[in-house]
């Protein structure tokens, strides 16, 4: 039973990550490698305010969000300028950069969470703990799947509703034809800005969520390994709708545990669930561009 | 000097592989990732062959053909296909993408995780002009100027070298003239393999290697092309230099772990105030993004 509510819990944390992603990757048309990054950020922020200054699950949530949609702009405003390519290149760039600094912000003579020992570096932060809503103390890992369920319910909920609205079309345009979208007077910066701002907020509430559920954070969490998973995950299950980043959420995290049953060796089965990603991916491009369930075919 | 000298060596094996990777990228427009995981198995390639005992002369020739092989068949496979489906060079890339997850699982999955190397025994080494080198920093840096020097010649003096510009200039104009494409394709992505190929072993032979190298290695030499400039040939070397030094300052001055991120730094730099590279000329960013 607790098997099943954990991998619940990861499936929620995942289809946040994975409906923050889509914003960009689907509606945008950008391909970012930057988002575990953001993920990672989110977590560290969450961490630190809740152990370094002691503060409650959401008023340290909000502020890993803060956090994060301010560092949005390090991906947002070169977004402005480059597509394609140029534009994974600089989110590479991004992830790397973000990825150094947690990697390499510590210093082992200072306190964790001083100016000069940020991170803790490669030894990450440990017993991070468990979220602390209103008084109320989330320490059963029911309690946990209830609040990850929600949060991902509420998630879901406000990226329907930004489907639906004019931004959401707003932003489809600008990814079909962004030229004719500013020839009608549309600010494509702005969209842009918002787009990047929101999925990136949204990864760091899904980081904070992992940390307080974990209990432990290294820089590897937010690794381009991870990026790269997350990346397969919305590409998986499809962009540009609604459904496949979910889809894939669901299939790319069942897909290892999957291998858990039919007894495969510890030491096999990570490699091979990603090397299943890495066929997935390839099988997809050739045979179904589009995704499992989505609606859009990169171009 | 030692640190430039350092610098320039490292530059030249990683000006290599930059040159791999646009000749594969200027002709096809293919953003080839895979190129990472064709990285991380030569040298493996070459250990499994030690350890049949094969000598050195067998070992190199071996591994590199099967690399160039693989590179052939990902071409031929992967991209061709996609190519006569009209996909876009996003779904390139993200093809090449899951294609260098399934190298570098494979070679994870045979060979294990743990950083290995292809020398036996300590390194001579060799004084002059004020710095040491090691034997096998030598070996790269000449085998990386022999090689460089060898690509030049060929792109300027031969035809295929000519029609092998052409491909990059315009694809569809050369295939219009009645050359076909498809094998000129075939052509870079066989010398791309051998690039990456030699390049991974020069740098094994000297470093060690382990499965995941590779990535960070490509994305170095991207950031190499991006500098030098993307629409040139020579452009890699420039970079790829630059890089090596740029890389060799930041150990001396500030310290390895940020060699990283100055790096990219240094290519947010050059993307926002000459998104042309170095050697480039200015064109629309719209026409070729």
């Amino acid at each position: 039973m607790n098997y099943l509510l954990h991998l619940l819990i990861y499936i929620n944390i995942y289809a946040i990550l994975a409906l923050s992603l889509n914003l960009v990757v689907g509606y945008c048309g950008l391909l970012t490698m930057a988002h575990a990054a953001y993920f990672a950020v989110g977590g560290y922020t969450y961490a630190l305010a809740t152990q370094v200054l002691g503060w409650g699950f959401i008023p340290a949530a909000g502020l890993a969000m803060a956090v994060s949609a301010f560092l949005s702009l390090a991906i947002s405003l070169p977004a402005w300028r480059f597509r394609g390519d140029f534009f994974v290149l600089i989110s590479l760039a991004v992830q790397t950069f973000i990825f150094s600094l947690l990697y390499n912000w510590s210093d082992t003579s200072a306190p964790l969470g001083s100016w000069r020992n940020l991170t803790n570096g490669p030894f990450g932060i440990a017993g991070i703990a468990k979220p602390d809503i209103l008084g109320f103390k989330v320490s059963s890992i029911a309690a946990y799947c209830v609040l990850a369920t929600v949060s991902t319910a509420a998630c879901c909920l406000l990226f329907w509703l930004l489907k639906q609205s004019p931004w959401g079309r707003l932003l489809k345009c600008m990814r079909d034809d962004e030229l004719a979208v500013r020839g009608l007077g549309k600010n494509t910066r702005l969209a842009k800005t918002q787009a990047f701002a929101v999925a990136c907020m949204f990864a760091a509430l899904a980081g904070a969520l992992y940390a307080g559920y974990v209990g432990y954070l290294d820089p590897s969490s937010g690794s381009l390994d991870e990026s790269i998973l997350m990346l397969c995950m919305v590409l998986v299950g499809g962009v540009g709708n609604f459904r496949g980043p979910l889809v894939g959420a669901v299939v790319l995290l069942l897909i290892p545990e999957a291998l858990r049953f039919v007894h495969m060796p510890d030491t096999i089965a990570a490699n091979m669930r990603l090397m299943i990603y890495g066929l997935l991916i390839v099988g997809m491009t050739h045979f179904r561009p589009q995704g499992l369930a989505g609606e859009y075919r990169f171009k | 000097m030692q640190i430039l000298a350092n610098g320039l060596i490292n530059g030249l094996t990683l000006a290599l592989l930059a040159l791999g990777f646009s000749v594969v990228y200027l002709p096809t427009r293919v953003f080839a990732i895979a190129l990472a995981g064709v990285y991380a198995l030569t040298p493996y390639l070459a250990w499994q062959c030690l350890q049949w005992h094969l000598p050195w002369g067998v070992t190199l020739p071996l591994s590199l053909l099967v690399v160039v092989l693989l590179s052939l068949a990902i071409e031929r496979f992967n991209h061709r296909p996609l190519v006569r489906r009209g996909a876009s060079p996003s779904a390139h890339m993200i093809s090449s993408l899951g294609l260098f997850i399934i190298l570098i699982q494979f070679v994870a999955l045979i060979w294990g995780n743990e950083t290995r190397v292809l020398r036996t025994g300590i390194d001579t080494t060799w004084m002059g002009w004020g710095v040491i080198l090691t034997r096998s920093q030598l070996l790269a840096a000449g085998v990386a100027v022999v090689v460089l020097a060898s690509f030049y010649t060929w792109l300027r003096r031969t035809s295929l070298g000519l029609q092998f510009r052409a491909l990059a200039d315009n694809p569809v104009q050369l295939a219009l003239y009645g050359y076909n494409t498809d094998r000129l394709r075939l052509l870079a992505a066989g010398m791309a393999g051998l690039l990456t190929g030699l390049s991974s072993l020069l740098v094994a032979y000297d470093v060690g290697f382990d499965p995941h190298t590779g990535l960070n290695v490509l994305l170095l030499a991207i950031v190499a092309v991006i500098v030098g400039g993307r629409h040139s040939f020579f452009a890699p070397i420039l970079g790829g230099v630059l890089i090596g030094f740029l890389r060799a300052e930041v150990v001396w001055y500030l310290s390895a772990r940020w060699q990283e991120a100055v790096t990219f730094l240094l290519l947010v730099v050059i993307l926002f105030f000459r998104p042309q590279g170095l050697l480039g000329s200015k064109g629309r960013l719209e026409a070729d993004a």
